[in-house]
Order: C-alpha cells, then sequence, then structure tokens
C-alpha cells in the first residue's frame, strides 16, 4: 500500500532531519541562524561511525557525535555571538570546514563496518496494522526523536530555561534586565543545537544507512534549516516539516518502484519543489512567528 | 586594539590596501583611517597566518608534513604562469558570482544562489548559441550568449524575489533550494533533450561553436570572461557608490523602513538588487562553458557557488575588493590540486583551509561589525 | 558595541577548540592505520618533491572521480595503480575527487609538469580532457578507463576496458535462478550506456533462467547519496523484490539493507560477501592490477604506439583476461544454477554476447535481431532497457 509505505519512510528517513530542526528550532529561538548545520550533522555522522567502530560500541559512537555537533556549534556560537561575525557567512563556513575535516579525516572509515543500531521492534504495537510498521518497527534514535520533540517543545513554553531563550530571540534587553546574559543564553542554545544536529548525522550514519562516505548529508542539514520556517519555530510542527521531506523522498522512489512513467528528472526535484512550495504558502502566518532578533536575518 | 572603537559600518570604512574608497565625504575619513590601517593590516596578516599554521596542524596530524603541504599548495597555485593563469581561470566565475551576493547584500538581501544562478546562466548561454547555430560571427554571438545568460541568471535569482515580494518567503532559503532544482534542470538538459547525439555515450551537451567560444588571452586557458568580471567588478562599483540607485539600495539595506518613508519603491529595488545580481552570476556561468568547458556537462560548477558566496563576504562585499577574494579563494581551490597530487590527502583538504581563512577574516580581521547576531 | 577583549586570548582560544576537534577525530584516524585495512594516508606521500622526474624513474599519473577508498570503482581502480607503484622505476602520482570537468585537464596537466609520461584517467567523463591533453602533448601516452576514442585516434591516446557486462550476466542467472518472487531490483545513478548496459545484461541473465523474471530499475541521480540509498532498497522490498543489485560507487547501504531484509544481495565493483554472509549470491569486481602493469610496461618500453592498446582495447571472457571477473558464491546458490552460469561463461568464452539476439525493448520493439550480436562500440552506446526491465529512462 502506497500510503503505508511512503508513511513508513517518512518517519524512517526523517530522523536524521528531524533532529537538525529541532536544534535549529532552539537554536533561532535565541535569535541565531546556524546554516552550519549541515556541517554539524556531517561531524556527527562520521564521529559517531568512526568512534562506534574505534569502541565497538555504536552508543558511544552516538554520545561522540552528539559530541562533535556541539563543538562545532561552539564554534558558530563563538563567531557569531563573541566575535559578531555574520550568521548566514559563519554558518556556510562551518560547513566547509566540516566538510573538509570529514573528509580528511573519515579516508579511513569508508566502508568500514560498523557495529549498526537495528530496529527493535516494539512487542505488540509493531503487529498493529498500519501504525505498526509506521511507528513501532524503527531504531532506538527514531524512539527517542518521538520523545525529544514535544520534550523540547515543553522546556521552550513551559519552563524557566525556555523562558530564556524565548527571551533572548525576543527581548534581550528584558533578559538583560532580569539579570541573565542573554549572550550567555544563545551560547547554550547555539550549542545544544549543534548537538541535536549532531546526533541526527549520528543517526543518519549509525542506524539509517550503516555506512560513512564523503559529504553523505547532501543538504539535509540545509533544508532542516528551511524547515524551521515551515514549523514556525514550533518543536512539534517541526516533526511534521521533517517527516513532509523525507516523505517527499520516499513518494518518489516508491512511484520509481511501482514502475510510474514520470520523468525521473522531475520525480528527483519533488522533495526540493515540495519544500519550497510550502514554504510558499505559509509564508504569509510564518512571518509573524519569527523570533524577534532574527530580523532582518530571517523572516 | 584602541583602534578599533571608530567604526560603525563596515560598509563606509573600507580602509584597506587597494585604492577605491567608496562613498561619501571620502577626504575626512581618509585622514581618520591612518591609523586604523595599520592595524587592519596587521589583523589580516594575523588571520591569514593563523589559518594557515591551524591548517598545517590538521595537515600533521593527517601525518604529512605541513611545510610539504603548504608547499605544495603555493606551487599549485602560484608558482609559475601556468598556475597563475589556472587560478585566474578559477577565479573568473568566482568574481562574477560574488558579485552576485554583493548587489542584493547592499540591499540587505542573502543570496545563497550563486549556484544555481551560475548554472541558469550557462544553460542560457549554451540555448543562445544552440539557436544562433554558427549563423553568426563571434563578436555577436557572444553578445547574445551573454545577455541570454544574464536574463535567465535574473529570472532564476528574481524567481526568489518575487516569491519574497509577494508571499514573504525568505530569500536566502529559497534561493538555496532553487540551486538543488537547478542542478536537476541541469542534468535533465544534458541527458536528455541536449544531449550530443555524437557522444559516443557521454552525458553532455554538443561542444560550441569557435565563435560561441571566448578568445583565450594569455597561455593556454586564461579567456575573455576575466575581462568581463574585471569590468563587471569596476561596474558594480560605480552603480553602488555612484548612482542614485545604489545609493536607495545602501538606505534599504540600512533600515528598510527609513526607505520605505523616505518614499522609496522597497519592492521594486529589492527585485532589482537581486536580479542585477543574477544577472551577474549568469555572467559568471557563460563565461565558465564558453571560456573554459566549452559544453554543458553534468558536474560543471559544482560549489563554485558556495565559494562565491564566501567570497563576497571575505571582500566585505565591496565590489573591487571582490577581485582579490574571489582570487584567493579560487587559488585555494587551484592549490588543492597540487595538494593532493603531492601528498595523496583527501580533495576537502583545502576546503579546512578555506574555512579557516574565512573564519580568521570573519571573526578576526572586521575593524566594524555588521549589525550584531 | 561590546568592550574588546585582548585578540591573541581569543585567538588561542579558537584554535584550542579547533584542535580539539581535530583531536576527536585526528587520534581515531591515526589507531586505524597501524589496524589495517587503510592504504588511504600514506598511499602517495613519497611521490612529491622539487621538480620533474629524474632520467631513470617513468612517472606515472592516476586520476580518480571519486574517493581514492569508496570500497567501489575508485577504490578498485587506485588499488591497480598500487601494483604499477610496485614496478621497479616505476612512480605513481595520483588525484582523487577530480570532477568530470575542465578541472580534470587542470589536474592532469599539472601531473604533466610533474613528469607524468602516463596518465591514467579513470572516470568515464574525464576522456574530452585527455584527448585534449593528448592532443598538446604527444610525449605522454594518456590511457581512459571504459570511453571510445572516436575518430580520428591518436597515437598517444587510448582507451580500455573490460566487457562488464558478462559477470553481471552470470550474476543475473544467479539471481534469476534464487528469485521466488521472480522481481528483481536494481539501484543506479545516472541512465549512461555502461549502467543500461548492466542493467539488460543482469535481466537478461535471470531470464535465460526464469523467463518470467523482472528488474525493478530505481535511479538515486547520484553515485553515493546513501540516505537515498537506503529508501531505494525499502523501496524495492515493499514491491516484493528479493534480489537487489546496484551500480553505485558506495555499495554498502543497499547491502545492508537487503541482508536485513532476508532478501539476496548481488554484488558490484568489489566482493562485499562479508557484509551479507546469508543472503550473498555473487556479484562482479574489478581486477585491473595486470592489465594497468601491461599497459605502464608498455609504455615505459616506448611501444604504446603499435600496441592493441592504442585504440580502444576491449578484453573480455573471449581473450581469457576480463578485468571485471565474478565474485565468490554464496552459500544458496545451487551446483545446477553454478552449472548454468559455467555453461553461459563457456558461450562467452567462444564468442557469445550476454546481448544475442533476438532482444527487445520494453515495448517489444526488436533491438537485435536473432543471432545477431551488437558490437563493443553498439553496447557502449547502448540508450534502451529490454523487456522485463521496469523503470524510465527519461
Amino acid at each position: 500500500m502506497l500510503l503505508e509505505s511512503v508513511l513508513t519512510g517518512a518517519v524512517r528517513g526523517g530522523t536524521s532531519i528531524l533532529y537538525p530542526t529541532l536544534g535549529e528550532v532552539i537554536s533561532e529561538r535565541a535569535g541565531v541562524v546556524n546554516l552550519g548545520t549541515e556541517g554539524c550533522m556531517l561531524a556527527g555522522a562520521l564521529t559517531a561511525y568512526a568512534v562506534g567502530i574505534e569502541t565497538g560500541s555504536v552508543w558511544l559512537g552516538v554520545v561522540a557525535g552528539v559530541v562533535a555537533g556541539a563543538v562545532l556549534g561552539l564554534l558558530h556560537a563563538f563567531m557569531v555571538i563573541t566575535r559578531r561575525a555574520n550568521p548566514i557567512a559563519t554558518g556556510l563556513v562551518v560547513t566547509f570546514l566540516a566538510l573538509g575535516l570529514t573528509a580528511l579525516f573519515g579516508q579511513d572509515y569508508v566502508g568500514q563496518g560498523v557495529n549498526a543500531m537495528g530496529p527493535v521492534a516494539i512487542p505488540g504495537l509493531s503487529d498493529l496494522p498500519f501504525l505498526g510498521p509506521i511507528l513501532f518497527d524503527h531504531d532506538p534514535l527514531t524512539y527517542l526523536s518521538f520523545a525529544a520533540a514535544p520534550a523540547i517543545w515543553w522546556v521552550l513554553f513551559r519552563t524557566r530555561a525556555g523562558l530564556n531563550i524565548r527571551a533572548a530571540g525576543e527581548r534581550p534587553e528584558v533578559l538583560e534586565a532580569f539579570g541573565t546574559s542573554p549572550a550567555r543564553v544563545r551560547y547554550a542554545a547555539v550549542v545544544i543545537g549543534g548537538a541535536l544536529a549532531g546526533l541526527g548525522g549520528a543517526q543518519l550514519s549509525t542506524a539509517f544507512t550503516l555506512n560513512w562516505s564523503e559529504r553523505m548529508t547532501v543538504g539535509r542539514g540545509f533544508v532542516a534549516v528551511a524547515l524551521v520556517i515551515f514549523a514556525a519555530w514550533d518543536p512539534l510542527k517541526a516533526v511534521g516539516g521533517a517527516y513532509l521531506f523525507s516523505g517527499a523522498i520516499s513518494l518518489q522512489l516508491q512511484l520509481q518502484a511501482r514502475g510510474w512513467e514520470l520523468s525521473r528528472y522531475l520525480l528527483e526535484a519533488v522533495p526540493y519543489l515540495t519544500v519550497i512550495l510550502v514554504l510558499v504558502a505559509l509564508s504569509h502566518r510564518r512571518r509573524h512567528a519569527a523570533p524577534e532578533s532574527l530580523g532582518r536575518v530571517l523572516a | 586594539m584602541t583602534a578599533t572603537t571608530d567604526t560603525t559600518d563596515a560598509e563606509t570604512t573600507d580602509t584597506d590596501a587597494t585604492p577605491a574608497a567608496p562613498g561619501p565625504g571620502d577626504a575626512a575619513l581618509a585622514a581618520r583611517a591612518w591609523m586604523p590601517l595599520a592595524t587592519d593590516i596587521g589583523r589580516w596578516v594575523a588571520a591569514l597566518v593563523g589559518s594557515f599554521v591551524l591548517f598545517g596542524l590538521f595537515v600533521a596530524l593527517r601525518g604529512v608534513s605541513p611545510v610539504e603541504a603548504l608547499k605544495a599548495v603555493f606551487e599549485s597555485a602560484v608558482g609559475d604562469t601556468d598556475a597563475i593563469g589556472e587560478t585566474l581561470v578559477r577565479a573568473t566565475p568566482l568574481v562574477l558570482a560574488a558579485l552576485a551576493v554583493t548587489v542584493p547584500a547592499r540591499a540587505g538581501l542573502f543570496n545563497i544562489g550563486g549556484e544555481g544562478q551560475l548554472l541558469l546562466g550557462a544553460i542560457g548561454a549554451v540555448g543562445a548559441s544552440r539557436m544562433l547555430d554558427g549563423a553568426v560571427p563571434m563578436v555577436p554571438t557572444l553578445a547574445v550568449m551573454g545577455l541570454a545568460a544574464a536574463a535567465t541568471g535574473a529570472a532564476w535569482a528574481g524567481l526568489a524575489a518575487v516569491l519574497r515580494q509577494v508571499f514573504g518567503t525568505n530569500e536566502a532559503i529559497t534561493t538555496l533550494l532553487l540551486n538543488y532544482i537547478a542542478g536537476l534542470i541541469l542534468t535533465w538538459l544534458v541527458f536528455e533533450p541536449w544531449k550530443d547525439p555524437q557522444s559516443l555515450g557521454q552525458a553532455y551537451t554538443k561542444e560550441l561553436d569557435d565563435q560561441s567560444r571566448l578568445p583565450v588571452l594569455w597561455g593556454n586557458r586564461v579567456h575573455a570572461g576575466l575581462l568581463i568580471a574585471v569590468v563587471a567588478a569596476v561596474a558594480v562599483w560605480f552603480l553602488l557608490s555612484r548612482t542614485r540607485w545604489g545609493f536607495r539600495l545602501g538606505v534599504l539595506g540600512g533600515n528598510a523602513e527609513a526607505a520605505r518613508r523616505a518614499g522609496f519603491r522597497v519592492g521594486g529595488l529589492s527585485l532589482g538588487a537581486m536580479m542585477v545580481g543574477g544577472a551577474l552570476a549568469g555572467l559568471g556561468g557563460m563565461t565558465e562553458v564558453a571560456g573554459v568547458e566549452g559544453r554543458l556537462r553534468p558536474e560543471i560548477l559544482v560549489s563554485y557557488g558556495y565559494t562565491a558566496f564566501l567570497s563576497s563576504w571575505l571582500a566585505r562585499h565591496h565590489p573591487l575588493h571582490t577581485l582579490w577574494a574571489a582570487t584567493l579563494l579560487g587559488g585555494i581551490i587551484v592549490g588543492g590540486f597540487g595538494l593532493k597530487i603531492a601528498t595523496g590527502l583527501s580533495g576537502g583538504a583545502v576546503e579546512v583551509l578555506s574555512a579557516l581563512v574565512l573564519l580568521g577574516v570573519l571573526g578576526f580581521a572586521q575593524t566594524g561589525t555588521r549589525k550584531a547576531v | 558595541m561590546s568592550p574588546r577583549r585582548p585578540r591573541h586570548l581569543l585567538f588561542t582560544a579558537l584554535l584550542a577548540l579547533v584542535a580539539l576537534l581535530a583531536a576527536a577525530c585526528g587520534s581515531s584516524g591515526d589507531d586505524t592505520a597501524t589496524t589495517g585495512g587503510s592504504e588511504g594516508s600514506g598511499g602517495a606521500t613519497e611521490s612529491s618533491g622539487g621538480g620533474a622526474a629524474s632520467g631513470d624513474t617513468f612517472t606515472v599519473g592516476f586520476i580518480y572521480v571519486g574517493p581514492k577508498d569508496d570500497f567501489g570503482y575508485n577504490q578498485a581502480a587506485y588499488q591497480g595503480s598500487q601494483a604499477v607503484a610496485a614496478l621497479d622505476g616505476v612512480e605513481v602520482i595520483q588525484s582523487e575527487n577530480v570532477p568530470e570537468t575542465a578541472e580534470a585537464e587542470a589536474v592532469m596537466q599539472s601531473m604533466i609538469d610533474k613528469g607524468a609520461k602516463l596518465i591514467f584517467a579513470t572516470s568515464f567523463g574525464h576522456l574530452e580532457f585527455a584527448r585534449n591533453l593528448a592532443e598538446e602533448n604527444p610525449d605522454v601516452v594518456f590511457v581512459h578507463q571504459g570511453g571510445l576514442e572516436g575518430e580520428p585516434g591518436l597515437d598517444n591516446l587510448g582507451t580500455y576496458f573490460g566487457t562488464v557486462y558478462e559477470p553481471v550476466y552470470t550474476a543475473g542467472i544467479a539471481a534469476g535462478a534464487a528469485t521466488k518472487t521472480g522481481k528483481l531490483g536494481y539501484v543506479y545513478a545516472f541512465p549512461i550506456p555502461q549502467t543500461l548496459a548492466n542493467i539488460n545484461a543482469f535481466t537478461l541473465g535471470a531470464q535465460s533462467v526464469n523467463p518470467a523474471a523482472e528488474t525493478i530499475a530505481i535511479s538515486t541521480g547520484s553515485w553515493c547519496d546513501p540516505g537515498l540509498q537506503a529508501e531505494a532498497a525499502k523501496s524495492l522490498l515493499d514491491q516484493g523484490v528479493d534480489v537487489i543489485t546496484q551500480h553505485q560507487d558506495c555499495t554498502k547501504t543497499i547491502i545492508e539493507a537487503t541482508e536485513a531484509a532476508g532478501a539476496f544481495t548481488v554484488g558490484y565493483h568489489a566482493d562485499a560477501a562479508e557484509l551479507a554472509p546469508k543472503g550473498w549470491l555473487t556479484g562482479s569486481e574489478w581486477s585491473w592490477d595486470q592489465l594497468y602493469v601491461d599497459i605502464t610496461t608498455t609504455v615505459k618500453d616506448g611501444k604504446f604506439a603499435e600496441s592493441d592498446y592504442n585504440g580502444d582495447y576491449r578484453i573480455g571472457l573471449q581473450t581469457g583476461d576480463n578485468p571485471f571477473v565474478q565474485s565468490e558464491f554464496g552459500p544458496s546458490v545451487t551446483d545446477d544454477t553454478k552449472g548454468k552460469i559455467d555453461a553461459a561463461r563457456e558461450a562467452f568464452i567462444d564468442g557469445g554476447s550476454p546481448f544475442k539476439g533476438p532482444v527487445a525493448d520494453q515495448d517489444g520493439k526488436e533491438m537485435y535481431a536473432a543471432d545477431k550480436q551488437p558490437t563493443y562500440a553498439e553496447v557502449e552506446t547502448m540508450d534502451f532497457f529490454v523487456k522485463g526491465v521496469i523503470g524510465t529512462i527519461g
């Protein structure tokens, strides 16, 4: 059944996009755009894979991938917040840096076998018709992402920390007046954002594709940044955005497998066209949801 | 360290070695600029040296002698006349695509779509050449190709501008996503309707006829596109700093509300800035296809757009500074050819060097800062 | 504007930060260098140095379109280059990630500047640039992997390739015998002739033992995009496909997904049996060593122009030394199937072809008449899918 296959593919392939999207939501909520998300993902993907191989523990690898993403997030934060460099330009530079470093240090790991994180079917639930395969037959990091989105929503909108993050993005002067340094909050948000992007990369290499190859994220991190606007800076809507994009990928491959006689070039464009069209359709409403200090940068 | 406090806006205080001081009130500024100039140069040197040192460190971690690696980069990029020529060839489309970032940036817009606009320009140029089919002499042929390239590039960038104007869709994101679509259009053309029937299976278009090739100026490869790039840089400088339109873009980029209150047609200005940018990148695509490649292939111009974006930032969006900034980043890429051969390192190694130079310059060599965060 | 802190302090901080990152990646990188399996780092380090090669060393250049350790096409070529490097008096220089654009010309030019007298351009799209340089450098020999030289030929340019589609056809026999659903899957990048010939050969091989067999062909539009590969494999499996093969540069993702689903794998580029201990049927892999060495020796001895390598040199089972060989069989291939594969191979050795007519395209139109065989050149410019392939070229 096409719908079931596409939705299953949307969830399976969407996890590696969902994490960076969630990370970028946090980062942008605090007022900092990070196009380096692509680079953080790539660093996370390689580091998780390499450490997984070296230590024999894929979980240690995932932790290392998260750290690698966080380190690049820290670099971005330092450049943008402390050195006041332009966030868009810096983000691209961070991505360039990650592209280069992962190509340089990843050479030895191409094609190497990793101790993979396989799917774990949830007993009972995975046998449900329709919903079972879509939701309950995935790897642990995918299950974790089901919890991560609402958890991040809760933190952002129901806790003091979340209030600080949003204040850093909306009214930093208020935050300052209450004795909290907006810069510090932003640092934290960008580093956490990088860490989540690293986690997305780790899921991509150790759970989804079981592979490392140069540039394997091919723009997933950039798409995540676009999806943040789609999601109106809301972690729950980010889930929809990530699944929409990966669902579009899944759809085009499913249609090919079903022998639909459509131009393959058109089919390959479907995921990107989908994101653009949806962004266009939603732009009017989304503009007002943008955190204030993103200002001109992303509105 | 004291000298850093005098500036508020990078645009108005370009105090670097290149002569062209832009904007109004140069005399007073120039006088004040002497002290910071020294510090400024110091910063630049420190940033560049620092990035090369760090690069050496990474290379050493990979078990390769840093001296050997840097020597290979330098020799390959500027070691002899051929190397310098190669660097200039590489810089040509980068300059044009960097200007495509600079013009919208003056109006406060982000154009990350250089990649796609370059490709559309290349496609437009080849399309024009196919239509003329060798029937016209070189100069008019090239002129028509240039116009077509500028038009297709402008249309592609204009699409993002229109979406921004009508729907409020963020142009940084749409230009970025449109790059992927442009790549698919190119792939489709070279595999399907425009594929050279004599290609013996290769996926590329028919070779451009002689009238459609930019003449070689120097050595084997340096072609007339270089002149186009230099002229474009000067023209953009003139446009931005000496015309009313450029002034209005600057006002718009500085404060959109002020521009609106001054009665400027903000929509038209934004659209114009993006389209002029797209036209420049389109020309860049034409120079590559008519000057270097001779036909469309699936892999042409990959990552040139992003490098050009960074070149524009390296030049702090000053049109004339773009010339050396693009040459520097282009040179690093060409240096990578030699580095790969000499050390067996991955091709990604030079991306590290480019990124470090940019980090150094963005974070440590800017006298003023642009709007924070 | 915030007050400035001393610059050098911040720069040190940045340095420390980036060094930390490097250490994270770097230390693990060093470890594998000793545990083996990584020819990557050390490979060509010796080769640089100032000036051109001296009179008694013969310098050979290799360019690859992708990373030289991709566990696929490029790695196979790289391994061949190492056999050349082991020759006495031969020095090898190389460059990976050389795109199929004018950049290839620049890279090969710098190899010539470094004294290269023979250059192996190993990717299909490198041909035109090798040809351009061959015209300008009559004293340097260029050999290209997989292309056709065209007319007029040059005396310092040749192409070489194996009859790739022969082992793909015999692997197709194994697939056709193994499938229970009659549905085979093929993941590919772009509809270039080599790929189309492979998909067709695979399908015809399967149909030779299982006339109802169909191949679903899916393109990813990329030589290596693991994320798309994973989904492509799943979408094939969803259609009931139970044997999957591919024409991609990096192969691991698809093999892992296939094995996890309990389906059969037919490999490509390299022997990946250890990735699929249960489902591995067979595959096709490169073995360039002998041919690269022979070409190098011929050129070194100054005999290229009068040799067979000066032109479109093709070797296959008929000549007995196809550089594209069939991989070991997996556990589930029966003796009966092995017998059929041997018989097909014998037929090729005796001058047969996988594409021996009658061969019809997807719409049933006859492409090669009964008992007709396409020439090498016809196979290498193939532009259609045979009957039984589900997929669209355009």
